[in-house]
């Protein structure tokens, strides 16, 4: 896990070198994200060992996304990537804008490990919430936002890339399917939720 | 066309379901609602290039089907076994759909997946489609994929599919195991055939679908479904839809872990042709080409090689029913 940030990076670099064709989403730019369905709840545990449910977030925007600390595939560019919108959101993270990491490998990311994770990658624990919970509640969850997660026999994860974006009153808005999307599009759809009345 | 009618009928059932309204969504098939139906039929054959709907299983789970079925059918029969509502929606080749509409079977597509299923392959001296006059091609049946891919391929660079090409049927033998053995000039393979004959060192390719215009600019496989199936479980289908979408994406951010678990489920015999095939075709292009380009491209060429008398828009019309897609373009980005 210590070279994940290292590897991280060069990974991250590389994403973003890589040009990004936005096209396809010009269509829909003028318009407001949709309104999918109330966002599923969860309660779960946060890396400093506390419980947070969804509901914690209400009044803010809310990234969700699945991850686990020993992903060496494309874990490592999707939390930089967070990392990055982070830090271009400047003073509207934590206070308006929140983000939510759960782990798909909860036997192995304890609240401990997730704090550590969090800390490779300079997450701003005052508006990023790393949760971890029972392999059922992990599973429940996963099920209820739509990720596919499986444990495979050398014990990594397979699971499906999914970053959920939650409206202030709770509302699923748009989910990201994948890392390859372009981290701008992401934070401005993050800002636009703030200007909706 | 999906008529005013079956609008109204969906809208009808719609209305039934529950939640839709709830948050003021100006979506149709509103996601919280389940799905009309928890049994989908998906179908499955030798084919390895619909890898998404090979590994959409638990994807499926997820959005509320809890009898997943995989129907064994080979692609040559699978638009008659959408048809007949033996499969309720699968991956299937662009042409034999088109033709199979064209012939009255009662289907809708509701999306293109992915690009770039086949290659043609062809001995030395061959060197473009052109080249094809007078040579032997190869080909297992009359009207299956293909055949249609190659006659449209034909149609498009000029030559008449019907008089210009020595076409030699091989119902029992594989075409592929004909081009090994030097018995045709050429043939057009989809996954994993262009995988072994890379392997086996076997000849060369003249068309690869993934990088070659304007082959490459158009699905090759979309997901259809029987139409009233469609029409009558919308939400499922919408649902389906989500999952195949995830599959795909899960098909570029983890071929080793799709490989597997193809291998694992029985839909491939080769773990290394099937992750070889994964890194080749492009599964990221759904929300990037229009499927309508894709019905339009196909359709004319088919038509002028005389293989269907519909136009273009006549199949769009009749077959097409993007309200799904575009609701999911919204909701999902990538």
């Amino acid at each position: 896990m210590r070279a994940a940030p290292a590897l991280a990076l060069v990974m991250l670099a590389a994403l973003l070198l890589v040009p990004v064709d936005d096209a396809p989403h010009q269509t829909f730019k003028q318009q407001p994200l949709p309104k999918i369905a109330p966002a599923p709840e969860f309660s779960l545990t946060s890396q400093d060992g506390g419980q947070v449910t969804l509901a914690d977030f209400r009044g803010k925007v809310v990234a969700v996304t699945f991850i686990y600390t020993l992903c060496t595939t494309t874990c490592p560019v999707l939390t930089p990537m967070m990392s990055f919108v982070q830090d271009q959101l400047g003073s509207n993270f934590g206070t308006k804008i929140a983000f939510v990491s759960i782990t798909v490998d909860p036997e192995r990311d304890t609240p401990q490990v997730l704090k550590e994770y969090a800390q490779a990658f300079d997450a701003n624990l005052a508006g990023w919430a790393f949760l971890t919970g029972t392999p059922d509640a992990i599973r429940d969850v996963t099920r209820r936002y739509g990720v596919f997660a499986s444990k495979t026999a050398n014990g990594d994860v397979d699971h499906t890339f999914l970053t959920s974006i939650v409206d202030p009153r709770g509302i699923l808005r748009v989910q990201y399917v994948g890392v390859r999307f372009d981290p701008d599009e992401l934070r401005r759809d993050l800002l636009s939720l703030l200007q909706e009345p | 066309m999906q008529s005013r009618q079956s609008r109204r009928r969906l809208l009808a059932t719609l209305s039934s379901a529950a939640g839709v309204s709830l948050i003021g969504s100006p979506n149709v098939f509103a996601q919280q609602a389940p799905p009309e139906t928890s049994r989908i039929r998906l179908s499955k054959s030798a084919a390895i290039c619909v890898a998404p709907q090979y590994v959409a299983e638990d994807l499926l789970r997820a959005e509320g089907f809890t009898d997943v079925e995989y129907v064994l059918r080979p692609p040559a029969a699978l638009a008659e076994a959408l048809g007949r509502g033996e499969v309720d929606l699968a991956m299937h080749f662009s042409p034999p759909c088109i033709v199979a509409i064209d012939a009255g079977q009662p289907l809708t597509i509701v999306a293109g997946v992915h690009v770039g299923c086949f290659e043609l392959f062809a001995h030395e001296g061959i060197r473009s489609i052109r080249d094809l006059k007078g040579r032997k091609v190869g080909v297992q049946g009359w009207g299956q994929a293909p055949h249609e891919f190659l006659t449209s391929m034909a149609a498009y660079v000029g030559l008449d599919p019907t008089k210009d090409i020595d076409w030699v049927l091989s119902p029992t033998v594989s075409p592929m195991e004909l081009f090994a053995e030097h018995k045709i000039d050429a043939f057009l393979g989809t996954p994993p055939e262009p995988q072994a004959l890379r392997a086996r060192k076997i000849g060369h390719v003249i068309v690869n679908s993934s990088l070659d215009r304007p082959w490459s600019q158009h699905f090759c496989c979309m997901l259809t479904g029987n139409r009233d199936f469609v029409r009558k479980n919308p939400v499922a289908t919408k649902r389906v839809l989500r999952a195949i979408i995830k599959a795909a994406d899960l098909c570029v951010s983890d071929p080793t872990g799709v490989a597997r678990r193809m291998l694992d489920g029985g839909f491939t015999a080769s773990y290394d042709y099937t992750l070889q095939m994964l890194n080749e075709v492009p599964y990221n292009k759904w929300r990037e080409y229009d499927p309508e380009d894709t019905i339009r491209f196909y359709s004319l060429r088919l038509r002028e090689a005389g293989m269907i008398k519909s136009t273009p828009n006549k199949i769009i019309a009749d077959a097409a029913d993007w309200r799904f897609l575009n609701e999911l373009k919204r909701e999902l980005k990538s």
